[in-house]
């Protein structure tokens, strides 16, 4: 063997603050790059997911302003349309602010119908499983108006950890109650999702329940729908359908804006702040200066060791080994940062997505993507390491020893 | 001579440097014998450093020949050089030259990485080397824990290592002080006498020329002086 992998050890022994901070820059480069991408994946898979046969009917003013419910029989006759449901955001947290999920108020006898290839009902009140159990949530979610149909999250996560058959007290935050209770919802059935774009944390509630709570006074708030949900048939073009529903408010009182899912989901990624170009740029920005730095310190590295090149040389080493001793080193230390960096991003993945559980469905950092940021910290190190080595293939050893050190 | 172990032969050698071109050998004619101990001295400027790394393998003549042991070093390439440096001479340098992130005997072991020996191997040959010079109680010392004769005697040990036939130096005792210097060239005088290592030594001081068994004098690429000495 004859390159001095100890030489390449005690040089970086040597210099251990100045390697350390570069190891620590490149692993929080590293984490950034491995939770921006994470991020950006994660919502793309969310709008991939979303289904081809399904359109959002929402006003054309806003989001946040609910379409009435005397829309739903409209929409229903026009041709295309399969089912459609209700889908307001009813907004309430279980005891504390912190421990916020989504519910959404839907039509019960056709929500599930709706969802069939979305979510899978993995149990029913009374302990029902298998393939039975969707029907048995069917019979329990129309039996009850409080009835709830939760994601397994809501089961198993520490601070939620509800039962099928529990009675939840949410805690309004839009939809005020006019005793100035809670909320009361019983749990009548668990869902698994089958698309990334749905979160195993979300409460399907009955739209019928809140509507008639507000008609009768018991709750503050006016009837609506929040948004239509429209499952179209394949027969029709979509965009079709689309232009339809649309065409059938033109004139009020409530113009509607009809997109697809994929498009509405792709809606909510920008309504959280065009945070992929945002986080995008800086850390793009962040990546660029840390690499130009590595780079800087490596080629200090390398003027300083001219005179160590020019010894080697006359020791009987080629020049090359004092490149790959450099190359060596780099790698080493983007090697380490970047391994640093992709443990920090695994450690973090479980806190990021419960943080990110209602916006981005799928933040993973995925084998493939370790592997790129090791490929990219291996690179880098590579890239510094020649830039900083480069220069001893074409000094003379006369001149090298000449040099100081 | 009874044998030409070192040989240049009509060695011409010039520097350019800024449109100007230095004469610094001109049709050098000088051989040396096994197991000589030569010194090399001459105002500075004259070209010993040069001439030292001609010998060396580590620079080029311009024209001429430069033989040594049975290799023809002017005519061997780039990519030659260093195998055939690492196997034939030992450098030491006025100024050391050890890497100071390695210890004593780290540094001693570097040029062994270069030979087909074992780890274990190459520490017990350092380790023989580190003895030779007498620092053995030094071997886990860093350069910059060492007196600067300390460090030359390390230096020397690395040039041995290897067990190479020619050592070259350049002013080895020319940072040291008296006794650190007549240490040093005691070591020298022993490793030619006892080792058989030829010596080709430059240097400006008198008492270590007197050392050699050959003395050499230098002006302006010339040879004017070349005396056998008494030891
Ligand atoms: N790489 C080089 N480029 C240009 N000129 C050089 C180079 N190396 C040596 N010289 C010049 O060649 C001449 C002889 O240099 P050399 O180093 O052989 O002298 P020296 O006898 O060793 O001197 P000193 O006693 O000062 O070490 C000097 O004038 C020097 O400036
Ligand atoms: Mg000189």
């Amino acid at each position: 063997m004859q390159f001095p992998f100890r030489l390449a050890m005690r040089h970086l022994m040597a210099r251990k603050a100045r390697n350390g901070l570069t190891v620590l820059a490149i692993s929080i480069a590293v984490f950034l790059l491995c939770f921006l991408i994470a991020v950006v994946q994660g919502m793309e898979e969310g709008i991939r997911s979303a289904s081809s046969h399904r359109l959002v009917t929402q006003s054309a003013v806003s989001l946040f302003v609910d379409l009435p419910t005397s829309y739903q029989q409209k929409i229903d006759t026009i041709d295309g349309v399969h089912l459609t449901t209700k889908f307001r955001w009813f907004g309430a947290y279980y005891q504390e602010r912190k421990n916020f999920f989504a519910q959404f108020a839907v039509d019960h006898p056709r929500f599930l119908d709706m969802y069939t290839k979305d979510i899978e009902i993995i149990e029913a009140v009374g302990g029902t499983t298998g393939p039975a159990a969707r029907a048995a949530v069917q019979k329990a979610f129309s039996s009850d108006r409080r009835a709830a149909i939760i994601g397994v999250g809501l089961r198993d996560g520490e601070r939620f950890g509800f039962q099928l058959g529990d009675t939840v007290p949410l805690i309004p935050s839009i939809y005020p109650r006019a005793d100035g209770n809670a909320w009361e919802f019983v749990i009548v059935g668990i869902y698994r999702p089958l698309k990334a774009r749905i979160p195993d944390t979300t409460m399907y509630i009955r739209a019928d329940y809140i509507n008639e709570a507000f008609d009768s006074g018991e709750a503050l708030g006016s009837r609506g729908a929040g948004v239509y949900y429209v499952n179209t048939e394949e027969s029709v073009p979509i965009d079709q359908v689309a232009k339809d529903i649309d065409a059938l408010f033109a004139n009020g009182p409530q113009r509607t804006q009809t997109i697809t899912e994929a498009a509405f989901a792709s809606f909510f990624v920008s309504a959280i702040g065009n945070l992929p170009l945002f986080l995008g740029t800086i850390g793009g920005a962040v990546l660029f200066s840390i690499f130009f730095s590595v780079v800087n310190t490596m080629m200090i590295s390398g003027r300083q060791r001219l005179q160590e090149s020019g010894i080697l040389q006359a020791l009987g080493f080629r020049p090359i080994v004092s490149t790959m001793l450099l190359i060596w080193e780099g790698l080493l230390i983007s090697l380490l940062g970047g391994g640093i960096g992709i443990l920090l991003a695994l450690a973090t993945e479980g806190s990021l997505i419960r943080i990110f559980a209602q916006n981005i469905q799928n933040y993973q950092i995925s084998v493939p993507l370790m592997l790129l940021a090791l490929g990219i910290s291996a690179l880098l190190g590579i890239v510094a390491g020649l830039a900083a080595g480069i220069p001893f293939l074409r000094s003379s050893p006369t001149d090298a020893l000449r040099s100081s050190g | 001579m009874p044998d030409k172990f070192i040989t240049l032969n009509n060695v011409s050698k010039s520097y350019t440097r800024g449109g100007e071109t230095l004469k610094v050998l001109d049709q050098l004619q000088l051989s040396i014998a096994r197991g000589d101990f030569v010194a090399l001295m001459g105002p500075s400027g004259s070209g010993k450093t040069t001439i030292l790394n001609l010998v060396g393998g580590l620079d080029s003549c311009d024209s001429g020949s430069v033989h040594v042991a049975d290799s023809e070093v002017s005519a061997m390439s780039r990519s030659e050089l260093p195998a055939w440096r690492s196997r034939h001479v030992g450098f030491v340098f006025q100024s050391f030259n050890l890497l100071p992130v390695l210890t004593a005997l780290e540094n001693v072991m570097l040029p062994l990485q270069l030979t087909p020996l074992s780890a274990a191997e190459r520490k017990k040959q350092a380790a023989f080397a580190l003895d030779i010079v007498g620092l053995s109680d030094r071997a886990s010392h860093r350069p910059t824990q060492l007196s600067g004769g300390q460090e030359q005697r390390v230096a020397i040990a690395r040039a041995i290592a290897t067990d190479p036939a020619v050592i070259i130096a350049d002013e080895p005792t020319g940072d040291l002080d008296r006794s650190s210097a007549d240490e040093v060239l005691q070591i020298l005088s022993r490793l030619n006498s006892e080792l058989d290592k030829t010596i080709l030594m430059v240097t400006h001081d008198l008492v270590a020329a007197k050392k050699a068994k050959r003395l050499l004098e230098l002006d302006k690429g010339l040879l004017v002086e070349d005396q056998q000495q008494e030891a």
